[in-house]
């Protein structure tokens, strides 16, 4: 049972300002959870704290009931995608696939050869045989999201974190990436946490929504339901009206 | 009709076009070329004259209307011509020739270029549309290589400028004799370099030098790579100030910070040693290296280190397995500067190493000057020996030195 709790968190900056305040958010295993809100409401902070990029103020985060406030980032178990790939660009794909495996400790180390079938494994997968020499500056941008989606994965990681991945992508391009997660999802049953400002990728994405503004937790359910009784004005103003916006929009264009 | 009007009012024959171009960068060369007349007190009466005719004829060019412009154009050219001529018969030298061709050849492409069918019927309004049109195009084809021939005219004046004192050194090196005169390439001997090659004291020099530059390199990347990191990516008290004082220390000539050095090195036991110069060249290098390389670190996306902490590195890992190898053009910039800055460095040498045999290579070149009683032949010979090292190494780190000093890091 992988499941993920904050308890009262709080993210407090150095010069005062709180970006998350006394958050509790809870993530049932093998759940996909999409953090919405609009840029600087605390969603990429929240998530950066449970991957461990950013100190906890106040509080507990909690990843199958033990606290992992002070385990360093490559301890706890997470697969992370970031929104510019972050891929490490002096290493072929193979070797960035394989950078995180190669760096497990003590009883988890892995023998060259399970390390080899993993990597064909998961480039069998993402359709990345093909490109397993080359660098990443030599892949497009759909491929290079593949590959970032990839080194998350292949450690078989407790939670996937995601930071917008789809950000830097043109529209075809990531409507298609939203198939193919919400897939590769499906078929692995990854707990995921998946962060984004796009109320079309939380609704299509979400098994629950989690709402942020200004640091706190507006609603929190499945994303249908938070269409149909949104909680405040908020989500009326930022997703609903949004959403309806956009179907007016779109009704408007095929009247004829 | 608006179109063709247009077309009219927009074409100008290449020839034109081009000129109008030439003509005022020969005039900047003239002005730069009077001040060698002032300096060599040849009378300026000649050169006035050609850059007034020159300045005028810049501004009389024909414009496609009927006029008393080409007319005009023509008889300036021909006037500019005259001067040069003239100024070349007064004073017939080399120098003279090179600078008079710079009002004479001018004039002749004026002449002919203004004389050309091709311009005359566009200065008479007779040209027809599709010759219009050809001619644009004919324009557009040509323009960038008369460009080029222009700028590459003015490049070869600047690498020769640049060349004179080697070409000179390398011809004493290998003349004859040991005087600093005589024209270039008379007779050849490889005597100086026998010399200078077959005595002990010029290898003892080599290899001090080799010794405290690749020390100093060493020395000094081992300080200023770790430096540069943490003042990247780490906030820790004092450490604006700290990155300023380093600038300061640089503001400072030289010869203030010699005498305490001396007195350090003395106390410590390090005068007449390697390591007392190794340790002095990695100080003074170190601000500069860490500045370049800091600014190199910065244009490596923190996301890039997130990503390596995810997957488990350490804060040295990420440094060893990420950072270094993305910074090698950088580093390979830095680690030549500190090598190039110690090779040419003379005055700490000349003051911490008294005897001989702790010379280093600038020391003991300018030694030979006083020693030997001024043997130019063999001091030339040891200078291009001297430089030698560092002309392989600059070619054998080329394409890193580009890419180190031009790339901002980290692109996709």
């Amino acid at each position: 049972m992988v499941s993920v709790r904050y308890e009262k968190v709080t993210k407090r900056y150095d010069d005062g300002t709180e970006a998350v305040k006394e958050l509790d958010l809870e993530v049932l295993n093998g759940e996909f959870l999409v953090l919405l809100g609009p840029s600087g409401c605390g969603k990429s902070t929240t998530l950066r704290m449970l991957a461990g990029l950013e100190d906890i103020s106040e509080g507990e985060i909690k990843i199958d009931d033990a606290r992992i406030n002070d385990l360093p980032p490559g301890a706890r178990g997470l697969g992370m995608v970031f929104q510019s790939y972050a891929l490490y660009p002096h290493m072929n794909i193979e070797d960035n696939l394989s950078f995180g495996l190669r760096r497990m400790k003590g009883e988890e180390k892995l023998p060259e050869a399970v390390i080899q079938s993993r990597v064909d494994a998961m480039a069998q997968m993402l359709g990345l045989s093909e490109e397993l020499a080359k660098r990443p500056k030599e892949l497009s941008g759909g491929q290079r999201q593949r590959v970032a989606l990839g080194r998350a994965l292949i450690k078989r990681p407790k939670v996937l974190l995601m930071d917008e991945p789809l950000s830097n992508l043109d529209a075809e391009l990531r409507h298609q990436m939203r198939g193919e997660i919400r897939r590769l999802h499906e078929e692995l049953g990854c707990t995921t946490i998946y962060v984004t400002h796009d109320q079309i990728e939380a609704m299509t994405l979400a098994d629950r929504i989690a709402i942020l503004d200004k640091g706190e937790l507006q609603q929190h359910c499945p994303p249908m339901e938070a269409y149909n009784n949104p909680a405040n004005d908020f989500v009326k103003g930022f997703l609903v009206k949004h959403l309806n916006d956009i179907k007016e929009t779109a009704d408007t264009l095929f009247k004829d | 009709m608006s179109g063709e009007r247009t077309m009219r009012d927009w074409y100008a024959p290449l020839e034109i076009y081009t000129l109008s171009a030439w003509l005022r960068v020969v005039v900047v060369v003239n002005l730069f070329l009077l001040i060698f007349d002032y300096l060599r007190d040849d009378g300026l009466e000649y050169s006035l004259v050609g850059i007034l005719l020159l300045a005028l004829l810049v501004k009389s060019l024909p414009d496609g209307s009927k006029s008393w412009r080409r007319d005009t154009s023509l008889v300036l050219s021909g006037a500019i011509v005259m001067v040069g001529v003239l100024s070349v018969l007064a004073q017939p030298i080399g120098f003279v020739i090179w600078m008079e061709s710079w009002l004479i050849i001018p004039g002749l492409i004026s002449l002919y270029w203004i004389s050309s069918p091709h311009v005359s019927m566009w200065n008479r309004e007779l040209m027809e549309l599709a010759k219009i049109e050809n001619g644009l195009a004919r324009n557009r084809e040509h323009s960038a290589a008369y460009q080029r021939i222009g700028k590459h005219v003015i490049l070869a004046h600047f690498a020769f400028i640049v060349l004179l004192p080697v070409i000179w050194i390398i011809d004493i090196s290998l003349s004859p004799g040991n005087a600093l005169g005589g024209s270039l390439g008379d007779s050849f001997t490889t005597e100086h370099y026998s010399k200078i090659l077959g005595g002990d004291q010029f290898w003892i020099w080599m290899t001090n030098s080799l010794i405290v530059s690749i020390g100093t390199t060493i020395a000094g990347l081992g300080l200023a790579v770790p430096a540069a990191y943490a003042f990247s990516r780490f906030k820790f008290s004092g450490r604006d100030p700290a990155m300023f004082s380093f600038l300061l220390v640089q503001m400072f000539p030289g010869i203030i910070i010699l005498v305490p050095y001396f007195m350090v090195m003395k106390t410590l036991g390090l005068l007449n040693s390697h390591l007392g110069l190794i340790l002095a060249y990695s100080v003074t290098a170190l601000p500069l290296c860490v500045w370049m390389l800091k600014g190199f670190f910065d244009t490596v996306p923190r996301e890039l280190e997130e990503a390596a902490l995810l997957d488990g590195c350490s804060r040295f890992e990420i440094f060893t397995r990420i950072i270094l190898p993305l910074s090698l053009p950088a580093i390979a910039v830095t680690a030549l500067f500190s090598f190039l800055a110690a090779w040419n460095e003379f005055l700490l040498a000349l003051t911490f190493n008294t005897s001989n045999d702790m010379y280093t290579l600038p020391v003991g070149l300018a030694s030979m000057i006083s020693a030997t009683g001024q043997s130019w032949g063999d001091f030339a010979a040891a200078s291009m020996l001297v430089s030698l090292p560092v002309v392989i190494l600059f070619i054998l780190f080329q394409k890193f030195l580009i890419e180190g000093l031009s790339a901002g890091g980290v692109k996709g």
